[in-house]
């Protein structure tokens, strides 16, 4: 029955110490994979959707510029003075919405019920 | 798979409007049943049939269902949360409506077949425009003539107003054409992406043996690019949704 001499034990021993640290090695390879690949897709996509809104507001805010300028221009016969004038402050709101995605936190988390927006300037 | 037809090829061709039975008008506008108003049809007994499955059986450990609809309502209450504070939360219904309805019509889009009701720019902006027009609306009943704070900030040089007013008011009639450009675009651009490479696998392998062996490049392609399409859906939405969020904050909270 007792067929497990020492040399038999020694053996098992050495075994499971392979098998430990192998699994060792793999749960820290996983967590290394998980780290640094996992979020790096997340994080991919997050700034892919933050630059094509970046790119959207900059282009809407021209575009609206130019279309209002145009508008009042044909109204007002004053032929290119306002369409100029609104693309270039078209130009500015566009920069100036690029600058506000930018200057803001990105995740206003606290409540801004209790940070005093209630009291107005 | 008719690959002989020259249609089956044209990318542009998925984004048909086609009526479907008899034509419809009211009041000189036409109002027929089309295959759009067909798939909006269909996201909405999605949409249904999921949140009235998902909220009948109210068990404490939730199944599949119920666990869908608790995450997809806490999923949404989160953002709303987070992007406009508690006083947001009065909006929770219309947001909630709008993202199911822009993630379902996205994903739904994705089924080889369907039509995606997203990339039609009418429907986006729409949607963009309900959300404006709700900003609007609200800002005013709730703030009167204080909502128009928004479009002065405050600390300004008296000589610089008028610019700064000016621009102001261009960046907010620039929102709804951002919102709804964004989303449109970005359906029509997978959308149109997936047909060509789509296209090419047909057209080579048209071309004879070799031509079946290099298919296999752009069938890749078309994988990897559905699983990012799938990506792009559910961020696209989220952006709408988060976006929607931030603009209904300036109705209740303006001129900061």
């Amino acid at each position: 029955m007792t067929k497990l001499t020492d040399n038999d034990q020694t053996d098992l021993k050495a075994r499971l110490e392979k098998l430990k640290s192998g699994l060792e090695a793999h749960k820290a390879a996983e967590q290394h994979h998980s780290q640094s690949s996992g979020p790096k897709a997340e994080n991919m996509g997050q700034a892919m959707s933050l630059g094509i809104r970046v790119l959207s507001e900059f282009i809407a805010a021209v575009v609206v510029g130019g279309l209002l300028g145009w508008q009042f221009d044909s109204w007002l016969g004053t032929a290119p003075v306002l369409l100029l004038l609104f693309l270039l402050l078209g130009i500015i709101a566009g920069f100036w919405n690029v600058y506000r995605i930018a200057a803001a936190p990105p995740r206003p988390a606290i409540n801004p019920d209790k940070t005093g927006y209630k009291t107005k300037e | 798979m008719s690959a002989e037809a020259a249609p089956a090829i044209d990318p542009i061709h998925q984004f048909n409007i086609v009526r479907l039975g008899e034509p419809f008008h009211i009041g000189g506008v036409d109002a027929s049943f089309t295959n759009a108003s067909l798939f909006m049809v269909i996201v909405l007994g999605l949409i249904s049939v999921l949140m009235i499955i998902g909220t009948s059986s109210k068990a404490v450990v939730p199944g599949r269902i119920q666990s869908l609809a608790e995450m997809s309502y806490e999923f949404v209450a989160n953002t709303v949360r987070s992007a406009a504070g508690d006083a947001g939360m009065r909006f929770f219904p219309l947001v909630f409506s709008l993202f199911m309805f822009v993630f379902f019509s996205n994903m739904l889009g994705l089924v080889p077949y369907t039509f995606t009701v997203t990339s039609q720019i009418i429907v986006t902006f729409a949607l963009a425009a309900l959300v404006i027009l709700t900003v609007l609306v609200y800002g005013f009943i709730k703030h009167g003539t204080h909502f128009l704070h928004l479009f002065v900030p405050s600390g300004v040089p008296a000589a610089l107003m008028p610019f700064i007013v000016l621009i102001e008011v261009i960046s907010f009639v620039s929102r709804p054409i951002s919102l709804s450009v964004r989303l449109f675009a970005n359906m029509l651009a997978g959308h149109i992406t997936l047909k060509v490479f789509g296209g090419f696998i047909t057209m080579m392998i048209g071309a004879g043996a070799i031509g079946i062996v290099a298919a296999a490049l752009p069938m890749a392609a078309i994988v990897a690019l559905t699983a990012f399409e799938l990506l792009v859906a559910f961020l696209q939405a989220y952006v709408f949704t988060i976006l929607t969020c931030v603009y209904l904050n300036d109705a209740i909270h303006p001129g900061h």
